[in-house]
């Protein structure tokens, strides 16, 4: 039992679940405590002891059907068949044992000379040919299987480990014995049909076992190594479903930020001594300086414009820069997101509104705001922004923009940004194509380069979050 | 009293608190293995609640730390009472001219003073928080920390003292250890995932919403006035709701506050204008209400036409009792 814990300790820290050495001893004492033979309860007390995040908990469950069932059960079904293909000669399994022991005894020997396997397998001691197959698979090394292909592989390994075929050939070996000493042929027909069905039962069962050995060390494994790959994944290339799951990547990126700024916020608390609130605090300790309070240092927290590019080339970067600014609000003082494609729009309302999710699907569309089926003209947006929004942007302010330069050759018109960066505290701009090559085609980042403060690649989520990261701080 | 598993769950049924095997096994081995349990979960699906029920069937008291943002250990662990201090440094101050008299130097008189400091740093003036007071308590107590995900990342860091060893460390006391164990609940709302060294240290327990038939075993428990068929209606009608992709999706505190409200108006099932006039009290934002009113009339009108298939029987149900008073909040 304690064995087989460990190795599904082994099995749950493959598939990306955390158990540490503690973790695992208090599921020891845990189930120290509890009747072990109900399942339920079981399944709770190792659970409630290994798994310590909610998102977790279905991973848990399915490894847990995976490892602790289901493998007992295919084995009885696998050897129940074999025991049913008796009936085709109208005798079960034990009428048939009896009288091979019979017969046995007249040749002066017994069953014991056989190997284990071979007992097992005439015996149907499942338990026993559960522990043959474990222990087989283990030296053939099935735990090390990594995908569909290795599974005949390994199962003829696991075979070969537990010598099936020596087995076999002891009981055809122990049929032709029996027929010397006078087995009845209807008897040795019998027998031969049930050798058969056994050694196809075990080949089923190992196979069968094997193929759930993959099952659990492959689990959640492609599920991991998506997710890391995510944090470097190009923006340009998201399925539908990646994108649900970005969404959840930022939210953590977002708040792994948000504790950083909390602890950093709190250090700046310590200014100088403020005499003014320190006698006033004291005063009921008859003024003598119990409490010291400090003068909080004021940290400028920047106002933020954002322009975001939401031609469909873009469009995946522009959602989780959004999402990213807006998880992160309270870092802002105040955030003015617009969109453009050829048009400039502002979306600041939606997201006061709906939840931000909402929020930034609507924006995507272009919020009501402006037409995003038209080819992009970023000259054409910034003139529009630098005629109508140049207010909103003062000495305070961080510009924030977005979108890969590309003006399908129009007039790039970038004494605009020159305006706003003589206006704005900084100008940022990030662009997911690689700077090689900025200013080739009809890219106009060279154009707009000398009047940003910062302008630099963004093509995924890591780059996204070192520039929030050098933003907010 | 907790004895097994059953038993756990018989005596918080018994406070009126049904729940499934799996709460119930954590409790088992809170109990037993004497660890923190660190409860998550939505909002309102019973988490604070589990912690007052086994502390009612336990007898314990119970002691309640709230977690908020900028919690620190002087509210949560144990501050000195300055004032007091103060007040006794005035009132002792002849008794600390003699201990001075005779000294020779400022040097000897101060290394006398400093003898009897450890009067002030006594018992007597501190002034146990609620981590201290679970510690020292006499009787076996039961810590809650609610919405542990609220405090600051630095307020986990004295909790592990506590929860790993149960016990309190003050620099000028020495360490103070439990005099029983104090069984800790704490409660969290994924605000904020918590660190792994908390974790480690706790029990784990994640409650769901209720499948349809514990919430019905629930309500029946909880609401006893309501009839089988506004019970199963209710339910129902907030399985369909949790489906969908709400802002704010009602759990188990919201759908008792429905029941009770349409007991209060006397309802025996759901009707469409039933549900519009109370969508109140379980949804809490606009556009919730909006979305969940197209789902709603999808609903009424499948039973409108299976209860059009059943003969419709116009057997009044008896008026449903009063509602019992301060149930509603």
């Amino acid at each position: 039992m304690q064995k087989k814990i460990l190795e599904f300790t082994n099995i749950l820290r493959k598939s990306g679940i955390r158990v540490s050495t503690a973790e695992a001893i208090d599921a020891f004492e845990a189930l120290d405590e509890l009747s072990v033979d109900q399942r339920e309860i079981f399944r709770d007390a190792l659970r409630t002891t290994m798994v310590k995040r909610g998102e977790e908990v279905p991973t848990f469950d399915q490894l847990f059907d995976l490892f602790w069932s289901g493998f007992h059960d295919s084995l009885r079904e696998a050897f129940g068949e074999a025991a049913a293909g008796l009936e085709t000669f109208g005798m079960d399994l034990e009428e048939l044992l009896r009288r091979i022991a019979e017969a046995l005894q007249n040749l002066q020997g017994d069953l014991s000379e056989l190997g284990d396997l071979a007992q097992a397998l005439l015996s149907a001691d499942l338990n026993m040919l559960e522990k043959l197959i474990r222990e087989a698979a283990e030296g053939a090394g099935t735990d090390r299987i990594e995908n569909f292909l290795q599974v005949g592989f390994f199962s003829r390994r696991t075979l070969d480990q537990m010598n099936s075929e020596g087995a076999g050939a002891e009981l055809r070996e122990l049929a032709s014995q029996l027929e010397a000493a006078g087995l009845s042929p209807e008897d040795l027909a019998a027998l031969r049909s049930l050798i058969e069905g056994l050694m196809e039962a075990a080949r089923k069962s190992v196979r069968a076992f094997t193929e759930r050995e993959l099952q659990q060390q492959n689990h959640d494994y492609m599920e991991k190594f998506r997710r890391e790959t995510l944090l470097e994944k190009s923006f340009y290339h998201l399925t539908e479903d990646e994108i649900r799951r970005m969404r959840e990547v930022v939210e953590r990126l977002a708040q792994k930020i948000k504790n950083i700024l909390s602890i950093r916020r709190r250090r700046l608390n310590k200014g100088k001594l403020d005499l003014h609130q320190t006698l006033r605090r004291n005063m009921s300790h008859g003024g003598i300086p119990f409490e010291l309070i400090f003068k909080q240092r004021k940290k400028d927290r920047p106002k933020l414009v954002i322009l975001c590019d939401v031609s469909s080339s873009v469009a995946n970067v522009s959602r989780f820069m959004l999402q990213f600014v807006y998880s992160l609000q309270e870092a802002f003082t105040k955030i003015r997101a617009f969109v453009f494609v050829a048009e400039i729009g502002e979306v600041t309302p939606l997201f006061q509104e709906a939840d931000i999710n909402e929020a930034i699907e609507k924006a995507l569309d272009g919020g009501d705001v402006i037409n995003v089926y038209t080819r992009s003209n970023f000259g054409y947006a910034f003139h529009h922004f630098w005629q109508n929004y140049l207010s909103a942007i003062d000495n305070k302010t961080t510009v924030l923009i977005l979108g890969d330069a590309r003006n399908n050759y129009n007039d790039p018109r970038a004494w605009c940004i020159r305006d706003i960066h003589n206006k704005a505290k900084n100008v940022i701009w990030l662009n997911p194509e690689s700077p090689s090559a900025w200013g080739f085609g009809d890219s106009v980042m060279d154009k707009y380069m000398p009047y940003t403060d910062l302008a630099e690649e963004c093509r995924n989520l890591k780059q996204l979050s070192s520039v929030i990261d050098r933003l907010v701080l | 009293m907790f004895d097994s598993v059953e038993k756990v769950a018989q005596s918080l049924a018994e406070q009126d608190y049904i729940c499934d095997s799996k709460i119930a096994t954590v409790v088992f081995l809170a109990h037993r293995l004497e660890k923190p349990v660190l409860v998550e979960g939505p909002a309102g699906v019973g988490k604070t609640e589990l912690a007052k029920v086994v502390a009612a069937a336990t007898g314990r008291n119970m002691i309640r730390l709230q977690c908020y943002e900028g919690l620190d250990e002087a509210k949560a662990l144990y501050e000195w009472e300055y004032s007091k201090q103060l007040l006794y440094t005035q009132i002792l101050k002849e008794q600390f001219s003699e201990v001075m008299a005779g000294a020779k130097s400022v040097a000897e008189a101060a290394a006398r003073v400093g003898q009897e400091d450890s009067v002030f740093f006594s018992d007597n003036f501190i002034v146990p928080r609620p981590l201290m007071q679970a510690i020292r308590s006499e009787k076996p107590a039961l810590l809650l920390v609610d919405e542990v995900d609220k405090s600051d990342p630095e307020f986990e860091a004295f909790l592990l003292e506590v929860l790993s060893d149960f016990q309190v460390t003050v620099p000028e006391l020495g360490t103070i250890e439990a005099l029983s164990k104090p069984l800790v609940f704490l409660t969290s709302n994924n605000a904020r995932e918590m660190s792994d060294a908390l974790k480690r240290r706790c029990l784990h327990l994640y409650i769901d919403y209720p499948s349809e038939e514990l919430e019905t075993r629930i309500l029946s428990t909880k609401v006893p006035d309501a009839g089988a068929q506004l019970i199963q209606d209710i339910v129902q009608m907030m399985h369909k709701l949790r489906e969908l992709d709400l802002k704010k999706v009602p759990s188990i505190s919201e759908t008792l506050d429905w029941a009770r409200a349409l007991l209060a108006l006397n309802a025996n099932e759901l009707d469409a204008e039933m549900v519009q006039q109370t969508f109140s009290v379980i949804l809490k934002y606009e556009g919730d209400v909006r979305k969940a009113e197209g789902e709603l009339s999808k609903i009424l009108q499948k039973k409108a036409a299976e209860a059009a298939v059943a003969a419709p029987s116009a057997a009044d149900a008896p008026a449903p009792a009063a509602v019992k008073k301060g149930a509603l909040h």
